[in-house]
């Protein structure tokens, strides 16, 4: 096999679940470093310096979340939480903790695949320097230009601001809470209401069919994620 | 029968019924024996055994010895005996009446004891249904995946690569739909045990309808889905992530009970108090006499026979999930056939907005 596209530390405590991960990720061409439990994944983070980290939720020792926060505290290596449907309230706990998305269990092979690569793609873009494209829409956000189907479309500031900060995360869920501390501030944190507003003008203004969202995709409950059109988005540079 | 007042009420109707007898004994005496009068008295003493608790009857017999005494005995008008042969009917007057108390308060009890006995053999009923159901629907998901597993296992390298791909993706739907079925039973058993806290936040039905399309895309695939939702709807306070499986299940209700390509409709009315959501589809509908028993924990509706698990459960999960909100949920036939099932949420002074940045945006 070549070259290793990188080294996945699997934080979980169950054994089968463990068999699946490493058989799948490493048939990807991903090596895969194991932690049978959460303070071990903790020290074994710092150990094996791994590209991403998959974190069960319902760690017997410790706490998933705080396995995120001790690794928090110096790496912001990619973190890929996994957790039960009960456990909807620890999840956004995990996410506001710094974890960078989740998947549900049951869930299948490729949807966590999925969810890997755009997690390490996350962290080797560089920046906001280049075009996105959702659709027909494309966003320059160092010129603060939006166009759709060729038209500039007026995007106000803090739209900008709040499309700006789920692209800084592209292809990952950000919460409610991130997204309005970054946009709005500390003390606007509980105000959800207003992404509800922002996020239906930006529909309204970017999306071909605002009630079926391709791009600004609603995670509900949790937050908000934007998928942009990958090729397009690492393709081109001009507008 | 525990207020306090009741007492009173039984003391009250004893005193009344024993002067009816004295009524009806004055009426009698120019005709009958005094024995027959002492009678009329026992049926009073009955009576009261019946409709009161045991203090009120003893009470009743006591007050009957005396009236019996004071107004038929001679010598009437007075509570001196001439025939000391009357006390003996006294005692037996006063003897039947406890009798009769401590076999009402008996036969009371029984009852009682009965109702309770029916009400648990309900429960059982219900647990038992419960169980068959569930057994039912997940035995089949498991013999599919214990026989295709183990087929993979033992005698893997004798089949072919479509053959193996095959028995691993029916593995893989059949867990899924376990999967599916196990979270709705124990989403419902947290539901009525009232474990589950309604985390309500503004949000936007349009939003949660786009989310709940995008994850039933799939399921949805084989129906013209049409989302006809105001432009402008208030904001709700829900919790989300609840309020999306109540259209999720009637959304996926919808389609396994309608035939491929029929229209399904997602549509939301806001009235003075309450928004109204209605999922409506254009199959072959419900009879009238079933729309008030779907919402039933068990039921899965005569014609609407389920091919997948689900069990009914879906439309229970959503009734639970919609009173927990204070709202309402029915079905409804629609005159050219098929059906409508509605929900209301209530709706609540919008929230303030954030001042500024709108005086930026077109319209």
């Amino acid at each position: 096999m070549a070259e290793a596209r990188g080294t996945i530390l699997v934080v979980e405590d169950e054994p089968e679940i463990r068999r699946f991960l490493r058989s799948s990720l490493g048939a990807e061409g991903y090596k895969v470093v194991e932690s049978p439990a959460g303070q071990r994944g903790a020290l074994d983070a710092g150990m094996h310096k791994p590209d991403l980290v998959i974190v069960d939720l319902g760690l017997p020792d410790l706490d998933g979340v705080e396995v995120i926060r001790r690794i928090r505290e110096w790496s912001p290596i990619p973190i890929l939480v996994v957790s039960a449907r009960t456990q909807e309230r620890s999840k956004i706990e995990a996410l506001d903790a710094g974890a960078d998305d989740y998947v549900t269990k049951p869930f299948g092979v490729g949807e966590l695949l999925a969810r890997v690569r755009v997690a390490l793609r996350h962290i080797r873009r560089t920046g906001i320097g280049e075009d996105l494209f959702l659709g027909e829409s494309r966003i320059n956000f160092e010129k603060r230009i939006a166009t759709r189907a060729g038209q500039e479309v007026h995007l106000t500031p803090i739209e900008f601001r709040l499309l700006g900060c789920l692209a800084r995360h592209l292809g990952l869920v950000v919460t409610h809470r991130q997204l309005l501390r970054e946009v709005w501030g500390p003390s606007h944190v509980e105000h959800t209401h207003y992404l509800r507003i922002y996020m239906k003008q930006l529909r309204e203004k970017l999306e071909a069919d605002p009630v079926r969202p391709q791009h600004l995709v609603t995670e509900t409950g949790v937050g908000y994620r934007l998928v942009a059109d990958e090729e397009k988005y690492q393709g081109s540079d001009k507008l | 029968m525990s207020w306090p007042g009741y007492r009173w009420v039984g003391y009250g109707g004893a005193a009344a019924l024993t002067a009816a007898a004295t009524l009806v004994g004055l009426a009698m005496r120019p005709h009958f024996e005094l024995v027959n009068i002492a009678m009329v008295y026992l049926l009073a003493a009955v009576a009261v055994a019946l409709r009161f608790t045991r203090g009120p009857t003893i009470g009743a017999s006591a007050l009957s010895v005396v009236a019996f005494d004071y107004f038929f005995v001679p010598p009437s008008g007075t509570f001196s005996v001439d025939d000391p042969q009357y006390l003996l009917t006294f005692a037996m007057m006063l003897g039947v009446g406890l009798v009769i108390s401590q076999l009402a308060t008996v036969v009371r009890a029984q009852a009682q004891a009965q109702a309770r006995l029916a009400l648990e053999a309900e429960t059982e009923r219900i647990r038992n249904a419960l169980l068959s159901s569930i057994s039912h629907d997940l035995r089949t998901p498991l013999a599919v995946i214990c026989g295709a597993s183990s087929s993979l296992t033992e005698r893997g390298e004798r089949l072919g690569a479509d053959e193996r791909r095959a028995l691993a993706q029916d593995i893989f739907a059949q867990a899924r739909d376990m999967s599916e079925l196990v979270a709705k039973v124990l989403e419902m058993t947290r539901l009525e045990s009232g474990a589950i806290a309604l985390r309500r936040d503004w949000a936007a039905l349009n939003e949660i309808a786009g989310s709940v399309l995008r994850r039933l895309e799939e399921r949805l695939a084989g129906h013209m889905v049409m989302i006809d939702l105001p432009e402008q709807l208030p904001l709700v306070r829900i919790d989300s992530v609840l309020v999306e499986q109540v259209l999720g299940n009637l959304l996926e209700n919808a389609a396994k009970h309608t035939p491929p390509r029929t229209l399904i409709r997602l549509r939301a009315q806001t009235g003075a108090q309450v928004i109204t959501v209605s999922v409506e589809d254009f199959g072959p509908g419900l009879p009238e006499d079933e729309l008030e028993h779907v919402f039933g924990k068990f039921e899965r509706g005569g014609g609407w026979v389920s091919g997948r698990g689900g069990m009914g459960l879906g439309l229970a999960i959503c009734r639970a999930i919609v009173r927990l909100h204070g709202g309402a949920i029915w079905a409804e036939r629609l005159p050219g056939g098929g059906m409508a099932f509605r929900f209301t949420l209530p709706l609540e002074p919008a929230p303030e907005m954030p001042a500024g940045d709108c005086a930026l945006v077109n319209g």
